[in-house]
Parts: structure tokens; C-alpha cells; sequence
């Protein structure tokens, strides 16, 4: 090449290398923005998605509040007992720890096999394994003096939800069961962590289902902690991090008192029935018993599924809450609730007399409303109405009512309405009304129903709970106790007085004076209680009739059928003349109210009045 | 010792930033490997004996590779045959060859033969190159290119094209005739992703494009790299203090990823002093390809020097993620023997070209 041809291709050569290194280092200076982007500008998201990939928090289960009654004697508490754990990462070889453990730990051959299953999937992780659960005295002793030999296994703390009274509280406390995860409680923690959740209970996380367990859930659950792990890209747990210590959930102070509570399931056997009790000072709920009961223990703690088939067929049903949920007409109790609603209308006064020739005959039919007793009571006012009970003076009062009217009198006495401020499950059963009547039955209100309605027959139902409110309101001369399980303190009360203004003090009184004389006089229903006690005591018995029969002959019959005969209730509050507690007793198919549930009223009563 | 260095062809600045950087790299891939003491000795066992190379290749005049130009291309095309015949296939790929203890990966000796043997075949060319000559040169560069590719190795195949392309481009190819083969290239780009891509190539253009298509399958890796550079911030999280990579979120952090693991230990301030000491390198290149003394050695050093800019561009788009996933190592940083030998001996060579001179100066 001759130098001029060399030159060019030097020039040629020069200007095309400065264009392919102009590019590399634009290249460079792209790669140098790209990086500039990721850690300066993006530092903040791409830090949060580093930590997202090895932080691993797992929760750590609080102990859950313990549940007592109003003297503060444990009802709910949490009992300790131990679980035997392994760290399986420092297991090399499974057979031979477990033969070597064998000596010193009883294994069946079921949690040898369980463990067995599990080891090598924890091992990988580093996460620990049960070996055995509820460790006796004798196992731990024998371990720890043998401990040093095994620095791969150690001995945990793990409690049981545990009642020193499963069977008489069962209803009103609940039980608790087990979850998968409690995510709600901690949203910030990925719902998949929550299966290597640190348990504090041997039953896993734990939730409560049903009564207080369930009302108080959050409250009693305190507040779970949090540990957190580094975790490697294969899922393994390389350290902890850092830790929150969980808070223990605060205790649960109740008003419901264990002696007056025993006495109930007590006195009421094994009838099927309801006790509910009601402090007439704090609106605190004494008692609230349903029989029959379950073990609670059992049910929080693992039960067999046999057992749990035969609770669920039981056909007593105790799963059900008769207190909260059993509807009932309440028959004779319902009277001075009518009484109430004659006096502040004007439809009677105290003085007013009738004759009860055992029989009421409604006039634009015809039909016959029977009393309970032939012939009937004679001349009869209201006081003497509410002492030996008298159908008829109730069916003539009720005749003249108007329904709307009587169904909002009722109403406002709490039936038909949730009254209890925490009580789980609560059923608001109902008062009747023409409305109600033309939607579910398709017929018109007729003026039978009013009358019938007159002494708490036909279609108004109310709970055992109601029944004691009713109770309480009448005890308290209409002040709304508005009861409530847990003490005052936890939720604010109301101050609602029933007032009427053709209703006074004076009405009360008289009030108050029949009903005492329900028991306590020689012509009372209820007389046959009267000697069980020292101190004094009102109330009003009934018997609710579940089949209507107008034969001597039927009648008889029915009563050899047991789920056919009448229930027994009675509500009655006392010591009079200034009471403290009321109470309504349900026992279904006990028959006659006074003599039956009027035993067990007292019992209940004796206990609370003579703490 | 003067007298020593005046005797050898040497050239400080390339010596000491080459230097400066293997040293780096022996640091960065102890906290690469989780301290892993072992690699970075063998390691450092390639980088001892790649400086030597380096030196060695350096001393021989710039004739003597031209001369035998043709014949190393052909020993690098022998080698690439024993490679495929004999090879064993390591994760659905047959790249390397087994000489006694050593085993190679074949393909890298093309990197400098294509190279090479096309300068050689240009340099006494006239101005411009002849439709016959750039051919004969497409058709090298194609069947080099398609031997490694067949393997499948595309990134290094990549590498290879682009050093003949290179020294085609430099030697003065026509501008009518670049313009004209990028418009046939768009045309027939459609063929190439159907006929000529692996599924599993494939894919990772797609999920170049789409990265959250994919979180745990083909994206990871680049999701997770990007995390790792973005969380290392401004200063890093120090040396063995990146949870990404200690805790092997990130893969391949000794080899292709080893740059996000800088990123993520070192922070902004370790990538600007690792792309200065890279900048310097070709910066030098670039310098010893002008001033070299004839149009061969010209050709040899700009092609190259520019396939190991190439090479480097390639990991750093990746790992930031401006390109799709292809294993391509960080030069003279990421572990492995092969790649370390051929950088060096391409580094001897390009010192050889440019401190030759014509006439030595007495």
C-alpha cells in the first residue's frame, strides 16, 4: 500500500473505533443510570423486598386470660403439663435416638411413627417436633437426670384449658377449639406462618366457640407475639432475629357464683331444665345453668369422636342452651305482667272483684276457657287473682285488652328482645302479634288469642333468661337491671326505669304484697315452698300446658307420656321485703310450677342470699 | 530489574488495572462463594498462571499470530469437534473438552482465533472491502458462530459473531451493505425465534419482557439480582453482609451474578469503582489500537478488545436486567479457569500488537 492509501485506512480505521468505543461507553453509562435506579432511587422497595425474602416471623401464642366467678375462685384456668421436643436438624440417626430414648420416655408405637413422618421435612428446616405429649411426673424425673445425653431434646411447658367444674358450667363458659391460624389477630404475618407458630397450649392455637370463651374471645386472647427468623432461599432457619413477647390476655372477672351455680345442677338433677339468677344490685347474672351439660374439659381438650357423635344425638340435646335459647310459654308467671298492663289502663283497679265460677265463656263465641280449679275460686280480686292463681279473673282482663297495646306492654317488660348484655347465643323467642299471626299461620287474630294470652297460653314464648329479667324488673319496681355475665366495669349500663304513668309506687307495693303472698300466704300456689327457708320470699309459679285438653280422661293419658306433660316454672326473687336476687327456674315436663321448680328457685336463692 | 522491563514487551497500565481488578475479584468471590476458601485458591492458582500467559504471549512479534492465524483457527475448530463427539454433556450442553486433569471450554479459543484469522485475512485488503472478501468473511463468522450455538452455549456463540463483526466493521466495511443486512436481519428475526431459539432461550426473552409473568420459574433469577443490587444502596451492606446473596436468594453468585453481589455488599460506590477500573481498561485499549504500528495489529487489538467490552456489557445489561437472562461471565471477576485463560491470552496478544513497533528504538 502506497502511505497516502495507508493514511485513509488510518483515518477509515480511527473514526469507525471511536464509534464502537463511543457505544461501549454509552453502554456503560446506561448500566451506570440502571444501577443509579435500583439503589438510589428504588433502595427503599428493593431493601423491603430483601428483608421480605429472609425475614421468616413466626407468631408466638399468648396464654389466654383466666375466667373466674364473683369471689374470684377460678372457674376457667390454664393448667400446665409438658411436652417432650425435639430439634430433629441435630437427629442424625432417627432409630437409634429413639431407641436410646425409649428407656427413659414410654412411646406408642403411633408417636413413633408420627415422628417418624415429620422428622426429615423439620430436620431441613430447622424447626422443632413433639416427640410425646403430657409428660407424667415419673418421665420427667427419669429425663432430666438422663438430660445431658440428649442435647438434641428438651422438656416444654404446654398448658390445657382446664374447669374444676366442666359439667355445671359447660353453657354459660364454653369451650375453645382449635384453628389453623389466627390471622385476623395478626395481619401482618403471611397466613402459611401460622402452621410454625411457637404454642403455648398443647391443643395448638386456640379460639373460643361458644359462651364466654366466644363473647370474650378477643379480650381473654391478649395479644400474641412474634419471632422473627433468617431464613435461607431453601425455607430453612438460619437464626432468630428478634423477638416480641406476647401479653398474656387479662383475666375475665364474671358475676356468676360457683356455689349458687352448684346448687342449681344440684337441686335440678337430671330433669331437663334452666336456672337462671340475677343480682338485683348489679344486674349480674348469678347463675345461668342448662341441663343437661357436658364436660367442657373434654370438648377444649380433645374428645373422641364416638363421644362427641353420642353428645351430638343425645335426645336431651345438651348442646343446647335451654337458658338462652329454650322457649317457653311462660303460663301463670306471665299474670302480673297483665295485671300491670289492667291497673295502668284502667281496665281494673285493686278493688275490683269478680266471680270465678272456674271458667271464663268468651260472648261472641261461645268457646269455654278453663281455670285449673273446678268450681272456681269464688269472689276474686287481683290480689287474691295473683294468690291462687285464677284463670278466670286473667281471661275477663284480657278480653277487655287491646292486643297492639298488651303486645307492646309486653315487649316493653323484655320479651321478645335479647336481654342480656354478653351472653352467647342469646334466643329473643317473641311476643305475638295480629301481624305475626296472619304471615305465619295465613288467619286473622281472633279475640281467643288475647284471652288465652291473658294467662301466658298460645302463642308467646319467652327464654328462662327473660323470664329472670322479668323477674328482676318486677323485684326492682321497674328499674331495667339489663343483666349481664361479666361484672360492671367492662361495659356501661344503661338506666332505664318501665314507668306508666297509671302505674305508682302505691301499685308496687301491692304488687310486691301479692306476690309474697303467692308464697307465703296460706291460700298462695306456691305455699308448699314456704317452709324450705328462713327468710321471705315473692314469686309466681306456672305450669305451661303443652297440650290443651278439656277431658279428665286425656289428660290422664298425656301424663303417662314423660315428653307430653307440662312444664313447671316459677320466677321469684327475694329476701322481701327488699330483695336482692331474682330468679326463674324452667323444668320441662315437671308439671306442676310451684311444687316443682319452686324447690329448686329457693335452693338457689338460699345459696346466694346466705354467702 | 530497569533493564529486565526494558527487555520485555510490557505495558504497565493494562499489568496493574488487570492486576487491581483479578485482586478485587479474589475478594469479591470469597464473600461470593460464603467464604468458601477453596475456590478462591484455585482461583487464584488461574490468576497467577494467567499473568504468566499474558506476559509470555506478550513477547512474540505481531507476524508470528499472524502467520499462524489459519492455523489456530483450525486447532479451535478441531477442539470444538473433540468437543462435540466426545464432550460430556453437562445440564443438556456439551462445552467442554477434557485434556488430561484440565478441562477446557473449547469455544473461548474461538473468541480470539475468529478475530485474529479475519485481520489477517483483511489487512492487505484495499479500501473497500470486496463482496467477495466480506462473504467469505460472513461465512466464517456464521459457521463458528452456529458450531458453538449448537452446543448450546448462545452467549459465548454471541461473543463470537461479534469479534468477527467487529474486525469486519473496523477493516471498513461499507455503510450500504451494514444498512442493507439489518434490514434482511428484521426481516428474517421471526425465523430465528421459531427455527433457531431453544424453548428454554426462548423463554427467557419472554420473560425479559414480562418479568412478574413468572415470579418463581425463569424469572427469579433476575428479580432476585435486581433486589440484590437495589437493596445494597449507596454504600453496600459490607462484605459478607448481603442477605441475598449469603442466604442464596441470589444464583450463580460466583459466576454470571457475581456484579449483584457487589452491587449488594459494596453498594453504588463499589459498582463506580469497579466500572472506573473497566472504563481505564478499554480506555487503554482503545489508545494502543491507534497508535499501534500496522493495519493487522490495528484490526487484532480494536476486534479484541472490543469482544471483551462486548463480553462485559453483556453480564452488566443482564444483571441489571436490561437484557434477557444468557450465562455470560463478569471478565477477570466471575470464577472458572477457561474464561480467565482466554481473557489473558487475549490481553498478551493485544499488548504483543501494541508495543511492537516497526523500528526499536535504539
Amino acid at each position: 500500500m502506497i502511505f497516502e492509501e495507508r493514511q485513509i485506512e488510518k483515518n477509515n480505521f480511527s473514526s469507525r473505533a471511536t464509534l464502537l468505543f463511543g457505544l461501549i461507553m454509552l453502554g456503560l453509562i446506561a448500566v451506570l443510570i440502571k444501577v443509579f435506579s435500583l439503589q438510589i432511587s428504588g433502595y427503599t422497595d428493593y431493601q423491603l423486598a430483601a428483608l421480605k425474602n429472609k425475614n421468616y416471623a413466626v407468631p408466638v401464642q399468648s396464654l389466654r386470660g383466666e375466667i373466674f366467678d364473683r369471689n374470684g375462685r377460678a372457674l376457667i384456668k390454664n393448667e400446665p403439663t409438658f411436652d417432650l421436643i425435639t430439634r430433629p436438624n441435630l437427629i442424625s440417626d432417627i432409630d437409634s435416638f429413639l431407641e436410646e430414648i425409649e428407656p427413659v420416655i414410654f412411646l406408642s408405637v403411633t408417636e413413633k411413627l408420627r415422628y417418624k413422618k415429620f422428622q426429615k421435612e423439620k430436620a431441613f428446616v430447622n424447626k422443632e417436633l413433639v416427640l410425646k405429649k403430657d409428660l407424667s411426673d415419673e418421665e420427667i424425673a427419669r429425663f432430666n437426670v438422663r438430660s445431658f445425653n440428649f442435647q438434641n431434646t428438651f422438656i416444654a411447658k404446654r398448658y390445657r384449658r382446664i374447669s374444676d367444674y366442666p359439667d355445671i358450667f359447660s353453657h354459660v363458659l364454653g369451650y375453645t377449639s382449635r384453628i389453623e391460624d389466627d390471622f385476623k389477630s395478626m395481619p401482618e404475618i403471611p397466613r402459611s406462618h401460622w402452621k410454625d407458630a411457637e404454642l403455648l397450649y398443647a391443643f395448638g392455637l386456640i379460639k373460643g366457640r361458644t359462651g364466654l370463651e366466644e363473647i370474650y374471645d378477643d379480650y381473654l386472647t391478649g395479644k400474641h407475639g412474634e419471632r422473627v427468623y433468617e431464613m435461607n432461599a431453601r425455607g430453612q432457619l438460619v437464626q432468630p432475629l428478634s423477638f416480641i413477647k406476647p401479653t398474656k390476655g387479662p383475666d375475665l372477672y364474671t358475676n356468676l357464683d360457683i356455689d349458687a351455680q352448684k346448687s342449681a345442677a344440684k337441686s335440678l338433677g337430671n330433669r331437663k331444665g334452666a336456672v337462671v339468677a340475677i343480682d338485683l344490685e348489679s344486674g349480674g347474672i348469678n347463675v345461668l345453668y342448662s341441663s343437661p351439660a357436658y364436660s367442657i374439659n373434654k370438648l377444649s381438650n380433645g374428645m373422641s369422636e364416638n363421644e362427641l357423635q353420642a353428645l351430638i344425638n343425645d335426645p336431651d340435646k345438651p348442646f343446647f342452651n335451654r337458658a338462652l335459647q329454650g322457649r317457653y310459654p311462660p303460663a301463670s308467671t306471665i299474670k302480673p305482667a297483665i295485671g300491670m298492663y289492667g291497673l295502668s289502663n284502667n281496665i281494673v283497679n285493686w278493688d275490683f272483684e269478680m266471680k270465678d265460677p272456674g271458667f271464663f265463656t268468651l260472648p261472641e263465641t261461645g268457646r269455654v276457657f278453663r281455670g285449673w280449679l273446678k268450681g272456681g275460686h269464688g269472689k276474686v280480686n287481683m290480689h287474691k287473682a295473683f294468690l291462687v292463681s285464677s284463670n278466670t279473673y286473667f281471661y275477663s282482663l284480657a278480653y277487655q285488652a287491646d292486643i297492639l297495646e298488651l303486645s307492646n306492654h309486653l315487649s316493653s317488660l323484655g320479651f321478645g328482645q335479647k336481654v342480656c348484655l354478653d351472653c352467647f347465643d342469646e334466643d329473643q323467642a317473641f311476643v305475638p302479634t295480629p301481624e305475626w299471626k296472619y304471615s305465619i299461620m295465613n288467619a286473622g287474630w281472633v279475640k281467643g288469642d288475647t284471652v288465652n294470652l291473658g294467662i301466658g297460653q298460645g302463642y308467646l314464648v319467652a327464654t328462662p333468661m327473660q323470664l329472670a329479667n322479668y323477674a328482676s324488673l318486677l323485684a326492682a319496681k321497674g328499674k331495667f337491671i339489663e343483666p349481664s355475665l361479666v361484672l360492671p366495669g367492662n361495659q356501661k349500663k344503661s338506666l332505664k326505669i318501665w314507668h306508666d304513668d297509671g302505674f305508682d309506687d302505691s301499685d308496687w307495693n301491692k304488687m310486691h304484697e301479692a306476690l309474697l303472698g303467692v308464697i307465703e300466704s296460706d291460700y298462695g300456689t306456691a305455699r308448699s315452698i314456704r317452709d324450705l327457708k328462713e327468710f321471705q320470699v315473692a314469686g309466681k309459679s306456672g305450669t305451661a300446658e303443652l297440650v290443651s285438653l278439656d277431658s279428665k280422661e286425656a289428660y290422664q293419658e298425656v301424663r303417662s307420656s314423660e315428653l307430653l306433660r307440662d312444664h313447671s316454672i316459677i320466677i321469684a326473687f327475694g329476701p322481701m321485703p327488699n330483695p336482692r336476687y331474682a330468679v326463674s327456674v324452667v323444668i320441662e315436663n315437671g308439671e306442676s310450677g310451684g311444687a316443682v321448680a319452686g324447690p329448686v328457685a329457693i335452693e338457689v336463692l338460699k345459696s346466694l342470699i346466705n354467702e | 530489574m530497569n533493564k529486565l522491563f526494558q527487555k520485555i514487551y510490557f505495558d504497565p497500565y493494562l499489568f496493574f488495572s488487570l492486576f487491581l481488578l483479578s485482586m478485587l475479584g479474589l475478594f469479591f468471590l470469597f464473600s461470593a462463594s460464603n467464604a468458601d476458601a477453596g475456590i478462591v485458591l484455585k482461583q487464584f492458582v488461574y490468576v497467577v498462571a494467567g499473568f504468566i500467559i499474558m506476559i509470555l504471549v506478550s513477547q512474540p512479534d505481531p507476524d508470528i499470530f499472524r502467520r499462524t492465524s489459519g492455523f489456530f483457527l483450525i486447532f479451535s475448530l478441531l477442539l470444538l469437534g473433540i468437543t462435540y463427539l466426545f464432550g460430556p454433556e453437562i445440564n443438556g450442553a456439551q462445552r467442554w473438552v477434557r485434556i488430561g486433569p484440565l478441562s477446557f471450554q473449547s469455544s473461548e479459543l474461538l473468541k480470539l482465533a475468529v478475530p485474529i484469522f479475519l485481520a489477517n485475512f483483511l489487512f492487505d485488503k484495499k479500501l473497500p472491502i470486496q463482496r467477495k472478501e466480506i462473504i467469505i468473511s460472513l461465512i466464517i463468522i456464521f459457521c463458528c458462530f452456529f458450531f458453538v450455538f449448537r452446543q448450546p452455549d448462545l452467549g459465548t456463540a454471541l461473543i463470537i459473531a461479534f469479534s468477527g463483526l467487529f474486525v469486519l466493521f473496523l477493516s471498513g466495511l461499507s455503510w450500504s451493505f451494514i444498512g442493507g443486512s439489518l434490514i434482511v436481519f428484521i426481516i428474517s428475526s421471526p425465523f430465528i425465534w421459531n427455527i433457531l431459539l431453544e424453548p428454554f432461550q426462548r423463554q427467557r426473552i419472554a420473560t425479559f419482557f414480562n418479568p412478574e409473568s413468572d415470579p418463581f420459574g425463569a424469572s427469579w433469577n433476575i428479580i432476585q439480582s435486581k433486589v440484590a443490587i437495589g437493596s445494597g444502596g449507596f454504600f453496600g451492606k459490607g462484605f459478607g453482609g448481603g442477605s441475598q446473596t449469603q442466604l442464596n436468594f441470589l444464583p450463580e453468585t460466583e459466576t454470571d451474578f457475581i456484579f449483584s453481589v457487589i452491587g449488594e455488599e459494596f453498594g453504588f460506590l463499589g459498582v463506580l469503582l469497579l466500572l472506573s477500573i473497566y472504563l481505564f481498561i478499554l480506555l487503554r485499549c482503545f489508545y494502543l489500537a491507534l497508535s499501534a504500528r500496522d493495519r493487522f495489529c490495528r484490526l487484532v487489538i480494536g476486534g479484541l478488545s472490543l469482544t471483551f467490552a462486548a463480553n462485559l456489557m453483556i453480564n452488566l445489561c443482564m444483571v441489571v436486567g436490561l437484557l434477557p437472562v444468557v450465562g455470560m461471565p463478569l471478565p477477570f471477576i466471575s470464577k472458572g479457569g477457561s474464561s480467565l485463560m482466554s481473557l489473558f491470552l487475549a490481553f498478551g496478544i493485544i499488548v504483543s500488537m501494541g508495543t511492537h513497533k516497526k523500528f526499536l528504538p535504539q
